[in-house]
């Protein structure tokens, strides 16, 4: 039996196409990404910082990724071009603070919005308004705009450095808001200590804990999905870090390995305007899960090597990387030197020609943005977004990552819920 | 102790919630998020609820309000707008104007809903807002102009929204500009609060990015000083703003968002090409001359100077 599931609460919608057998369970899953709004094409023809205010608007959720990607390309354009930038270590720093405040908040309204919602409602039981996690969220982007002045859609990196001049101040009011976060991720998400969190990564111990995160493994536990959702067990990670990892090899990543599969969308008579990533040709799963494995996170790598990637893996990955990153934070917070400067002004931006390429690790996975810049004005400018490698479609015989996953499950609303594991960005994917 | 009875006899002791539906069109979702800031999310949910939102919890799904098209008190769009782009199967001309014909109010949430804003660029012939194009007054709500509430930004501040539903729900006028921006938003200028003020006055340009010192309209293309917007009064998430952060207004509440070249100012014969807001070149000129010729030490040295 063919069905279609439109799916939604991701960041926009997506089309799921289901082959199903007769019991139900799901033989062939496609992903139809039905929107498109032509971003490159904007960027085309601009001067190229104007990438550092367009680029951001391809998402609301990780615009900021988008322009750290954005200014990573640019300033790897400065250098390929001979006129290398510098970026001084509190510049730097500054920059990584807002981008992984970027990642927690996305977690957590992933785990209330979408996850303990999806989960719920299978089980006949949807949660109210998460307000508490809102405010959460809410606090963490108030923590990012106290040195980039706004999110979302904020323009404070340059090549260069950053554009604030912050002062002690902002530190002070950034670390009380993470301890305010800190707080909130014990006492609702974990019902525990951090420490006994990361202590205590085993599956009896994190179905047993009291937080909301806990609910939303009971709920996968009773909906027999806990342990399925595999899928090929190839992770890469090309911002930080750069790894590829398959179930025999781990080794550094290479983005000359990357490229992009058109043949699945409308302009090759397929299904949608999402193109696939693939690295070495093949699908890899980018994301917390694969930053967890690649920078070799105790809890998760243990879980992984137990339990594969499965929904228990992913789940538990994207919520540990929340916890990691309240210890990154506050470590970047109180290492800043303030007599660093914020800015160091590059030559202008109109006597350089050349390509550049910019990678971040955005909430979702690894992020690129490439251009060809000619006397400062974009010729060419290409994204590809983590959602395009998770959700390729591929082919009955070599599946995409998430389309693996959802192979065998029951019924197509436990799939769905599947697919949701890898939370799913529609708007990045059609750029 | 009891509150007046005068009181209690008028207000309904459960009053009904008002409705409203939150539609998108071509968005990137940064109006949803940004609205999902809000400090007071809460207090805003006890007196009003959704039948459709992207992300919240609501009664009806995509699917569901497409096949039903309820009424509601505020409908509110983000994003920009084309006829046949589709959501749930049904295309945005039905769509849109089926749901606003039976809202008693709209909110176009967002420079993309407003003007066309960053989405308008792929294709501008077809995509608008959803009262204007531009400037223009010919989107496809024109007939129903009186109901709708521009709330123009990239994205548009939360508190910018919470402010026009309260309005709405305690049935106050509010007072517009041309382009139907509410006026206790938009009559400021983004300009009005900003910390570089003085150096504006002064002439004291800011050479660099990354400093507290200098004003960021002569060089860095900072568009503050004819951009309407109330971001340096009412802070983003509570504590900042572009130009706080010493990042040049872009301009994005204005129908010409975006215009090109952002981070440089446009010169003619070294004078800024768009004058500040009301003001006259030939005065400006004068008043420039002027403002140049004072040497204010405190403005041409550092802020906070360790070795002082």
């Amino acid at each position: 039996m063919i069905t279609h599931e439109l799916i939604e609460r991701i960041e926009g919608e997506a089309v799921l196409d289901f082959k199903t057998d007769k019991s139900g369970h799901v033989q062939e899953a496609s992903i139809r990404f039905l929107h498109f709004r032509g971003m490159e094409a904007i960027l085309e023809g601009r001067n190229a910082l104007d990438a550092l205010v367009i680029a951001p608007r391809v998402c609301g959720i990780c615009g900021h990724s988008h322009l750290i990607a954005a200014v990573r390309m640019l300033e790897n354009l400065y250098a390929s071009a001979g006129s290398a930038v510098k970026v001084t270590p509190k510049a730097h720093a500054l920059r990584e603070v807002t981008r992984v405040c970027e990642l927690m908040q996305n977690h957590i309204k992933w785990l209330y919005l979408v996850m303990l919602h999806e989960s719920g409602k299978l089980l006949g039981k949807e949660p109210q308004v998460a307000l508490r996690a809102l405010y959460a969220s809410s606090q963490i982007n108030q923590m990012s705009a106290l040195f980039s002045g706004q999110w979302p859609h904020s323009s404070y990196a340059h090549p260069g450095g950053v554009t604030c001049d912050p002062t002690h101040i902002e530190v002070m009011q950034a670390l009380k808001l993470l301890s305010d976060v800190e707080r909130f991720i014990e006492k609702d998400v974990l019902g525990c200590k951090t420490e006994n969190f990361e202590a205590n990564m085993d599956v009896e111990s994190l179905l047993l804990m009291e937080g909301d995160f806990g609910t939303l493994l009971r709920y996968f536990e009773r909906l027999d999905l806990l342990d399925l959702g595999k899928s090929h067990g190839r992770f890469l990670v090309l911002g930080e870090d750069a790894h590829e990892i398959t179930p025999n090899e781990r080794s550094y990543a290479h983005i000359d390995f990357v490229s992009e599969d058109d043949s699945q969308t409308f302009a090759h008579g397929g299904k949608t305007y999402a193109k696939n990533a693939l690295y070495r040709g093949k699908f890899y799963e980018t994301g917390p899960l694969a930053r967890a494995i690649s920078t070799e996170r105790s809890g998760v790598s243990a879980l992984y090597q137990q339990y594969g990637d499965t929904a228990l893996t992913r789940i538990t990955a994207r919520i540990d990387e929340v916890v990691s990153l309240i210890a990154y934070v506050r470590l970047l917070l109180t290492s800043l030197d303030f007599t660093e400067s914020s800015f160091i002004p590059p030559v202008s931006i109109e006597s350089i020609s050349g390509k550049g390429v910019g990678v971040v690790e955005a909430p979702r996975g690894s992020l690129i943005h490439r251009a060809t810049v000619e006397k400062g004005k974009i010729a060419s400018y290409s994204i590809i977004t983590p959602t395009q490698w998770n959700l390729g479609n591929g082919t009955y015989d070599s599946p995409g990552i998430a389309q693996k996953a959802m192979l065998g499950i029951e019924s197509t609303a436990k799939a769905s819920l599947i697919f949701r594991t890898f939370d799913v960005c529609s708007v990045c994917t059609t750029h | 102790m009891k509150p007046p009875s005068a009181i209690t006899s008028t207000m309904p002791s459960n009053p009904a919630k008002l409705k409203m539906i939150w539609l998108q069109g071509i968005t990137c979702n940064g109006n949803t998020h940004s609205f999902l800031n809000d400090p007071a999310l809460e207090t805003l949910l006890e007196s009003s609820e959704f039948i459709h939102h992207p992300l919240l919890p609501c009664s009806m799904n995509l699917r569901q309000l497409v096949k039903k098209l309820p009424k509601s008190d505020i409908l509110i769009f983000e994003g920009a707008y084309k006829a046949d782009f589709e959501r749930a199967g049904m295309r945005m001309e039905e769509l849109l104007n089926t749901l606003a014909s039976k809202a008693k109010h709209i909110i176009a949430m967002g420079s993309c809903a407003s003007f066309g804003g960053i989405f308008k660029e792929a294709d501008p012939e077809h995509i608008s807002g959803i009262l204007f194009d531009k400037e223009k007054e010919s989107g496809p709500l024109k007939e129903m102009r009186e109901k709708v509430i521009t709330l123009s930004g990239c994205p548009a501040h939360p508190k910018w929204l919470s402010f026009v539903i309260e309005m709405m729900r305690l049935e106050k006028t509010i007072a517009v500009d041309e382009f139907r921006r509410p006026k206790e938003l938009y009559a400021y200028l983004v300009h009005n609060g900003c910390l570089r003020n003085e150096y504006f006055e002064w002439k004291v340009d800011c050479d660099t990015f990354g400093t507290k010192e200098g004003c960021l309209f002569y060089d860095q293309g900072c568009q503050g000083p004819f951009t309407h917007g109330s971001c340096n009064k009412i802070l983003w998430n509570e504590v900042s703003s572009k130009t706080r952060s010493g990042t040049p207004c872009v301009g994005c509440t204005e129908p010409t968002f975006p215009k090109r070249e952002l981070f440089t100012t446009k010169t003619y014969m070294s004078i800024p090409a768009e004058m500040p807001l009301g003001v006259p070149k030939r005065s400006y000129l004068a008043l420039a001359g002027a403002a140049k010729s004072f040497h204010i030490k405190r403005l041409e040295g550092k802020l906070i100077d360790d070795n002082a």
